[in-house]
């Protein structure tokens, strides 16, 4: 288990996308707090999720980590056999499929917990120099729960891969959705269930003063967001194991 | 040694293999001869555990493929294509095939040297032509020094030097005890190193045995292909 780990570790960190992924993950969120703190100041908005609610937007790094760890099993290798896909040679390497995604997944949660770790990181640190005792430190429990959203959400982008088989689909769904049309939020404007859809709900592990419909404890948020992971997951897995590669 | 046992296979509603069913015998090359289309690499795919028959058994050294613990240390496989992704470059492409059998990194370059592509080990596998990619995905199949090497159209490609290099290479494997188990729809090719020859068409097992048998009273390989199968195509 531990070399299907390594070797998965060694297939992320090699693609040219999982690194531009990694790079955009760890710079974009200190990125925007450097740009927001001047109109911050002079309206003086920061407020206890200062630094915090910036990271939403380095989510794109962990999207992409998660999208293309799988995506990457299923791109053609080229053009004179437009068939094979470096899942053969990846199931040939290693047969059992329970054990492959097991490692992908550990892969996965390895990476996104360091590079979430320096992103929350910089982006509270920066803040504190920014916005000084405006900013309340948060505390050591909100930042692990900032670190543990970037990983389901790593986790989430690698289930929808594994169950739809491809990279492009998932990756502009996310991406559009945490970004320019956020999905989910306009539908909790529709219905306050959709407060407990897996990325609204998961933010309030960590944010506490965003505009939230319904007010959901950070532990039973944390708790749904990672059931609807591990249903994703299964989903994903069952899959996986009955299909022909 | 290779058994395949009773085999069959369904993709869509279309059955494409019928009971299949021969061996490959440890020191002995053997051919898998079939037109395009015949079921050799749909095969292949179900010994390699890749796509799940109907019904049947595969085994190489009595064991179903998915069930080894460090496949790559028992057999080698190559199908189609290098099964490199096309950003990665040789040596880290076989540098992960490596680490996930816990195979050393001195592994790389030495298989990079057997496959002659020790010179090419940083281009990018998507730059690669059709024999260096069959080259890379050769190296990646003798990464563990399997004891059995199971082999998908392998001279596809390849140069006139490249393909008397395979022959020699797979040859010398077998000499050494190996089991060797190649596709091909090269019926020349194929009559210059087999030992032993399983004919499919259109998913059956129409003949197997060694080369001398099948060929039989045809005169050649080419001859008794023919005789024993529809023929291939509408020509």
């Amino acid at each position: 288990m531990v070399s299907l780990v390594r070797a998965e570790l060694r297939k992320l960190l090699g693609l040219p996308t999982a690194r531009v992924g990694l790079l955009l993950g760890v710079l974009l969120s200190p990125v925007v707090v450097l740009i927001n703190a001047p109109a911050a100041r002079r309206a003086d908005l920061a407020h206890s999720d200062t630094g915090l609610v910036e990271l939403g937007v380095g989510l794109i790094g962990p999207m992409i980590l998660g999208v293309v760890i799988m995506s990457s099993e299923l791109t053609s290798t080229g053009d004179e056999a437009p068939r094979a896909r470096q899942l053969t040679a990846t199931l040939i390497a290693g047969p059992r499929r329970m054990r492959l995604l097991l490692a992908k997944a550990t892969a996965l949660i390895l990476v996104v917990a360091v590079q979430a770790s320096v992103a929350t990181a910089a982006t509270t640190g920066l803040t504190q120099v920014l916005h000084g005792d405006r900013v309340p430190v948060p505390a050591f429990a909100r930042l692990a729960a900032a670190v543990l959203y970037w990983v389901l959400l790593a986790l989430l982008a690698y289930s929808i891969t594994l169950i739809v088989r491809n990279g492009i689909v998932p990756l502009t769904f996310l991406i559009v959705n945490s970004t320019f049309v956020s999905v989910s939020y306009l539908l909790t404007k529709v219905t306050d269930a959709a407060a407990y859809l897996p990325d609204i709900v998961g933010a309030q592990m960590f944010l506490r003063e965003s505009d939230f419909p319904v007010r959901i404890a950070p532990v039973t948020a944390g708790l749904v967001m990672s059931a609807w992971i591990a249903a994703f997951l299964v989903v994903g897995a069952l899959l996986f194991r009955r299909r022909d590669a | 040694m290779i058994s395949v046992e009773r085999v069959n296979k369904i993709k869509g509603r279309a059955q494409i293999l019928y009971d299949v069913s021969f061996v490959a015998q440890p020191g002995r090359v053997t051919g898998f001869l079939g037109p395009n289309g015949a079921g050799k690499t749909s095969t292949l795919r179900v010994l390699l555990g890749l796509d799940r028959p109907k019904s049947g058994a595969a085994l190489v050294c009595g064991h179903p493929y998915a069930s080894l613990k460090r496949p790559l240390t028992t057999v080698g496989a190559l199908l189609d294509g290098s099964g490199a992704h096309r950003a990665r470059s040789a040596r880290g492409h076989l540098r992960w095939v490596a680490a996930s059998n816990g195979l050393p990194d001195s592994r790389v370059d030495e298989v990079l040297e057997t496959v002659g592509l020790a010179g090419e080990a940083r281009k990018r596998a998507g730059r690669f032509s059709l024999g260096m990619s069959r080259r890379l995905g050769l190296a990646a199949a003798l990464l563990g020094d399997p004891e059995v090497l199971i082999l998908d159209e392998p001279v596809n490609g390849l140069d006139p030097a490249g393909i008397r290099w395979m022959r020699d290479f797979l040859r010398d494997r077998a000499a050494r005890g190996n089991t060797v188990l190649l596709s091909s729809h090269l019926m020349g090719e194929l009559a210059e190193i087999a030992d032993d020859v399983v004919v499919i068409d259109k998913g059956h097992i129409v003949t197997q045995g060694t080369l001398a048998e099948v060929v039989g009273g045809h005169g050649s390989l080419e001859d008794a292909f023919f005789a024993l199968t529809a023929g291939g195509g509408p020509w």
